[in-house]
């Protein structure tokens, strides 16, 4: 305890994997001293918990989970897809989560914005093309955690030391506060992420919107989990991402598909996606691709990845 | 940030570090001198500084320094310094590699992936998939993706544990173990780091450049002004002054306190031209002293309006054309088109950025070494502008780490570089950094093509074609012209605009203007075969009267791939695929001037020429054209440096048939000589006839050790297109070469992402002189054609002029997950009139690429793209219509 205690009231921004804090600081948008957090015990495992469901301390890295959390296949998909091998290798998931945004105006130094301090949005009159489908705040940039998109469809319990446990919506809040990426406060340090037990034979997907093959930023992100019992779904829930300057989760999707036949009609609840979102002018492309990516995962869920050969008809 | 002392175990010694350095690359390459590791993104994203942290690898770019504190750290030169590791040798034997830049992080992945593939798989062969996505934190410029998928396939299933022979190219060696070294990778003692000051406005006036504050700053040892003698700038990002510091942090904090005074001028930042808009260049002066993105000759001289330069007309009865097009589309005669087509703006992005070196010597030498194309051309140029005898300029460029026409004129780096050494009177060091190279350090000008073109079904009845050239500040596209040179001699008014902006300029690109021209052009063809309903090949070849291109029609046409394709938009599934052909021709450029030396020495033989490799495989043609004429011996090249015999430039596709004749003269003189001194009565390729039998050349060259000739390119057979005209040591030579495109894609129809899948590339060079080295340059060609077809977009803030995508993550190069399966076919005759029978590929091989995926992407699905990058968005939009 005393480690974190002794990080927290040290001055400065935490570090873990420095994936993100690294190109920040070469770009100027991180100054000052840092404090690593890597030393900190206790923090680079997954361990199971008494109720059966995990808990991923904050400095297990995204290979890690890719890797050892086959119970959790829509997060463990979420994580094997993003970024590289290289960055996957020491990115951690406090990182992850944590991270700010990947602007391509918040990253030049020679702009200012509300996110960087200053005001307004320069990619509101400029180029937005990877800009929010969904307008809630100042800031139009997409919130950058996949992880988080994930998170969201568990009822995940983000553990804070110096600060009370929260949900992973608390701590991206509602994506009005247009100067921050997260909510959580400066000398609170992200511990763990505790997930509940997996649901009975439960399913998941992934799938992004780029234009090249691996690590590219989507355009829109979205994950799946579905579990049916005696033919009816009876549990659903989908996440998107690239689409609001938080992560989302889709309720609306989930209670379209809640209770129905896993052969009934995707594409109608897939629609549903988009109920509601403000684009800007440069992002109305993003609708279809978020109803179609929506749809996709929603049938690799349910029909297992197989289906998705080169060829095969859709639904 | 202080690290303080670390125990790091670096290449299995163990260490105690104290340094500075944030991050892990820093402390490698400056620290510790280890520069196999390379800096080329800084952002996690190409893989070229990755490393070993405990056996596993890791982009160092990003590890902060203090995470090696108590870990084991291994670098590409711990792998050992000649090729030991399985991976390192099949990436020799299947030659993966072309500069060399990016190879050492390759290695680093790859090796790590072999051995845990071997670890847990032994015996079993990765299939791509398997392979793509451990590469994928790495990019290749070059686009030597193919030749590294088939090297780590083929060492994890165990093909290479001993060592393979020779391989293909001469410095592979030197590349896969790190030690080939770059520019960036040289250090001399005393050496300065330089930085560039750049304008932070689009368009304004400079009223003062306060260097007063930076000299006086701890470290810093000269500062100099930048700018032009009408102290405006243009863009944003135009470079201002320079300052040279002992170390690049101090050089970065000096940079911080150059107080500039900008007047603002209006700014032209879109490419509309419109009236009103404000002017780029006032004066005729102003105009002339434009930059220019065409290669070869300059641009002709025409006129302004505003900053709409043009039109450049050429006209083969062009009134004439324009009549019956404007008679076709009255009467909607269905062999008419009109279409408009745009392409983006595509960055160089070499991944060694330019740098130069510059020493200034208090006796008058000035030597640079410099990331460049050109190194006799530049010690000229450079001698041309600071008044010195050539003779005191020495430019050597050992390895240069891709250039693709981004270094083939002198550029800021080395001014820079040269005015800070003659100031500080020490040697100083400029590096562009990534955003600095994506900003100004090259990029081919967007365009938009209005095509309006008529058929009567047997020949290109008439032609037009408008281009409007989007290259910032610079002018001199080229693209409607090149309709000159193919389809018959039907009329044709083709004319070339500029409209120049305060947006950083272009300069040339593989094959300037060819690949925007073909992307318009060639899906006109495409689009009239189809709406004829006839086979798009079948009509290229009734109007192509080239006969080479015949050859390759002929090829194309009987590939299983074509003959199955079947009617457009016949699939209904969600992944739609489709098959499409495109042709282009190119000039075929040498440097008439260009020779060869050849030295016996220690009983081998010793090339020199100021020619240099970039990638492109100058060292291996060099010793290929020699080896060919002594068999058994051992040649080694020297190039690289401006005082051995003048070389060409490595550009306009020019290097292989300037330097190949050249090497092969030398050859011939030196095997008379010998001959002559051991009184032999014949020489042959095996070695000297006597009386007494023949005595082989190994055997020969023992004794004859220091005999020297110089062998010259000479004329070819027939002499050249224009014979008086030598643009800077450039001819045309007679004959255009020519390419074939077959490609297959697959368009996902509802994510909008397409992938090209195959492609077969046709070209028409002549003899190839390292069929393996021609095929890599081939492929990296295809390579840089799908980027431009389906991901390369440079992109300005409309407000600012400011270039947006200044990184490797926002401007997209294709990966090695984007790469098809591509196969490479020469046709090899043509070229008889050229000494050596072959001409170069670099360009023809690309210009063809994108508009063959647009036709295929046609193909798949019935939607025609017109807007280069082809991004899932426009799918998407162009599907719903
Ligand atoms: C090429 C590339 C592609 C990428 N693609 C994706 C993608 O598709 N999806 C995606 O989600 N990400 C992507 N990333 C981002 C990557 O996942 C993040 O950089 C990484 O997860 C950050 O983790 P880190 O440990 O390195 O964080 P750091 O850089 O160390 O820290 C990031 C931020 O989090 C704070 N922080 C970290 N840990 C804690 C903690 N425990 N408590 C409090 N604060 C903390 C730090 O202060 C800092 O502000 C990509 C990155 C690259 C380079
Ligand atoms: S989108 Fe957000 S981060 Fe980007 S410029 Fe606007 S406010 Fe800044
Ligand atoms: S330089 Fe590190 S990943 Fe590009
Ligand atoms: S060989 Fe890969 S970048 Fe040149």
């Amino acid at each position: 305890m005393t480690a974190f205690i002794t990080a927290a009231a040290t001055i400065g921004e935490f570090r873990a994997g420095g994936t993100d804090l690294s190109e920040r600081r070469r770009s100027g948008r991180s100054t000052g001293p840092l404090v690593d957090l890597t030393g900190l015990p206790g923090l680079a495992e997954i361990t199971p918990t008494p109720d059966g469901g995990v808990r991923i301390g904050a400095l297990v890295t995204v290979e890690q989970m890719a890797r050892d959390l086959s119970g959790y296949p829509a997060l463990a998909a979420t994580a094997a897809a993003l970024a590289t091998p290289e960055i996957r290798a020491v990115a951690t998931v406090g990182g992850n989560l944590l991270q700010h945004t990947r602007c391509t105006y918040y990253r030049n130094p020679a702009f200012s914005c509300v996110k960087s301090g200053g005001d307004g949005c320069p990619a509101r009159t400029g180029v937005a093309h990877h800009g929010v489908a969904d307008d809630r705040g100042p800031c139009v940039a997409p919130h950058p955690s996949s992880i988080g998109m994930a998170l969201l469809t568990y009822d995940a319990v983000v553990e804070v030391s110096g600060g009370p446990a929260r949900t992973v919506a608390a701590l991206f809040g509602d994506g009005s506060d247009g100067t921050r990426d997260h909510q959580l406060g400066d000398r609170e340090i992200l511990t763990a992420i505790v997930l509940p037990p997996p649901l009975p034979g439960e399913r998941g997907a992934y799938e992004r919107a780029t234009s090249r093959r691996f690590a590219e930023w989507p355009l829109v992100e979205a994950v799946a989990r579905i579990s049916v019992t005696e033919g009816r779904i009876t549990t659903v829930r989908v996440g998107v991402g690239g689409v609001a300057p938080v992560p989302l989760r889709l309720v609306g999707v989930e209670s379209l598909l809640l209770d129905g036949a896993p052969d009934g009609p995707l594409a109608a609840a897939a629609a549903a996606a988009t109920d509601g979102l403000r684009p800007l002018p440069h992002t109305a492309y993003k609708l279809p691709l978020l109803r179609a990516v929506v749809l996709d995962v929603l049938h690799r869920a349910l029909t297992g990845p197989d289906q998705d050969a080169a060829g095969a008809p859709r639904p | 940030m202080k690290v303080g002392a670390m125990k790091v175990e670096i290449n299995g010694e163990s260490r105690e570090i104290d340094d500075d350095a944030e991050t892990a690359v820093e402390l490698i390459r400056d620290g510790l001198g280890l520069t196999g590791t390379k800096l080329v993104c800084g952002g996690g994203v190409c893989g070229a500084c990755t490393v070993h942290l405990d056996g596993r690898p890791v982009a160092s770019c990003l590890l902060p320094a203090t995470a090696l504190d108590g870990h084991a750290l291994t670098t590409v030169e711990g792998l050992g310094s000649t090729p030991e590791h399985p991976f390192q040798r099949a990436m020799m034997a299947h030659d993966g590699l072309q500069c060399g830049f990016c190879t050492p992080g390759f290695v680093m992945a790859g090796s790590a992936f072999h051995d845990r593939w071997r670890a847990e798989n032994p015996g079993a062969r990765p299939d791509r998939e398997q392979v793509t996505a451990a590469l994928s934190g790495h990019l290749c410029r070059c686009g030597a993706y193919e030749g590294i998928i088939a090297a780590l396939q083929g060492a994890c299933a165990g093909e290479f544990d001993e060592p393979a022979g020779a391989p293909p190219r001469v410095e592979a060696a030197a590349k896969v173990t790190g030690s080939a070294r770059y520019t960036v990778d040289v250090t001399v003692p005393g050496m300065l780091h330089g930085l560039i000051v750049r304008s932070q406005r689009a368009h304004a006036r400079v009223d003062r450049v306060d260097l007063v504050a930076a000299l006086a700053a701890p470290g810093v040892s000269a500062a100099v002004d930048l700018l032009g003698e009408d102290r405006t700038v243009r863009y944003h990002g135009q470079p201002i002054a320079a300052i040279a510091a002992s170390t690049p942090a101090t050089a970065r904090a000096a940079l911080a306190v150059v107080a500039v005074g900008y007047t603002d001028l209006p700014a032209a930042l879109d490419v509309t031209g419109a009236e009103g808009a404000p002017v780029v260049y006032t004066d005729k002066a102003q105009r002339k002293a434009a930059p220019s993105s065409a290669e070869g000759p300059p641009p002709l001289p025409t006129w302004w309006d505003g900053n709409v330069r043009g039109p450049a007309t050429i006209s083969l009865r062009g009134r004439r054309a324009v009549r019956m097009l404007d008679a076709a589309a009255e009467r909607a005669d269905p062999g008419y088109l009109a279409a408009t087509f745009r392409t983006a703006a595509q960055a160089h992005t070499a991944l060694e950025p330019h740098a130069t070196l510059a020493d200034w010597r208090a006796d008058g030498t000035l030597t640079l070494h410099a990331s460049t194309q050109a190194v006799a051309h530049l010690r000229d140029a450079v001698a041309a502008r600071w008044k010195l005898d050539a003779r005191q300029v020495h430019v050597v460029a050992e390895h240069v780490g891709g250039g693709f026409g981004a270094k083939t004129a002198m550029t800021t780096d080395t001014v820079a570089a040269v005015e800070l050494s003659r100031a500080a009177g020490a040697p100083v060091r400029v590096v562009l950094d990534r955003a600095e190279e994506l900003i100004d350090g090259g990029s081919r000008p967007g365009t938009r093509t209005e095509l309006r073109m008529l058929t009567d079904g047997d020949r290109l009845t008439a032609l037009a074609l408008d281009t409007y050239g989007d290259g910032g500040v610079s002018i001199g596209s080229q693209v409607a012209a090149l309709g000159a040179f193919g389809y018959g001699r039907g009329p044709r008014r083709l004319r070339d605009f500029d409209v120049v902006t305060n947006i950083a300029p272009s300069c040339p690109f593989r094959g300037p203007g060819g690949a925007p021209f073909a992307w318009a052009v060639e899906q006109g063809v495409d689009e009239l075969a189809h709406r004829r309903g006839e086979d798009p090949i079948a009509l290229r070849r009734r109007w192509d009267g080239n006969r080479k291109r015949h050859a390759l029609y002929d090829t194309a046409s009987a590939l299983p791939r074509w003959r199955n394709r079947g009617p457009a938009a016949s699939g209904t599934g969600r992944f739609r695929r489709g098959v499409g052909v495109a042709a282009a021709n190119w000039f075929y450029f040498l440097d008439g001037d260009t020779r060869v030396a050849l030295t016996v020495r220690g009983g081998r033989l010793l090339a020199r020429c100021a020619v240099q490799d970039m990638g492109t495989g100058s060292r291996t043609v060099i010793a290929t054209a020699v080896g060919e004429q002594f068999a058994g011996v051992d040649v080694d090249v020297e190039i690289g440096n401006s005082d051995g015999p003048h070389g060409p430039m490595s550009g306009g596709s020019r290097t292989t048939p300037s330097i190949a004749p050249a090497a092969v003269a030398a050859a011939r003189l030196l095997r008379e000589q010998l001959r002559q001194r051991v009184g032999g009565t014949a020489a042959g390729a095996d070695g000297v006839r006597t009386a007494s039998g023949v005595r082989a050349w190994p055997e020969v060259l023992t004794t004859c050790e220091g005999a020297l000739v110089t062998g010259e390119r000479g004329r070819d057979r027939g002499g050249f297109l224009v014979p008086f005209l030598s643009m800077d040591h450039m001819r045309i030579g007679r004959g255009m070469s020519g390419s074939v495109q077959v490609t297959e894609v697959e368009v996902d129809t509802l994510l909008g992402m397409t992938r090209v899948l195959r492609v077969w590339s046709g070209l028409a060079v002549g003899r190839i002189w390292v069929p393996r080295l021609a095929r890599n340059q081939a492929e990296g060609s295809v390579i840089q054609g799908v980027g431009f077809a389906l991901y390369e977009q440079r992109l300005h803030d409309p407000n600012t002029g400011e270039i947006l995508t200044s990184n490797l993550e926002d401007y997209r190069i294709p990966g090695i997950g984007d790469t098809p399966e591509i196969d490479v076919h020469f046709y090899e005759q043509g070229w008889e009139h050229v000494p050596g029978g072959g001409i170069g590929l670099g360009e023809v091989a690309t210009i063809a690429v994108a508009a063959s995926v647009g036709n295929a992407v046609h193909h798949a699905t019935g939607w025609r793209p017109t807007e280069l990058p082809i991004r899932p968005d426009r799918v998407l939009e162009g599907l719903a219509r």
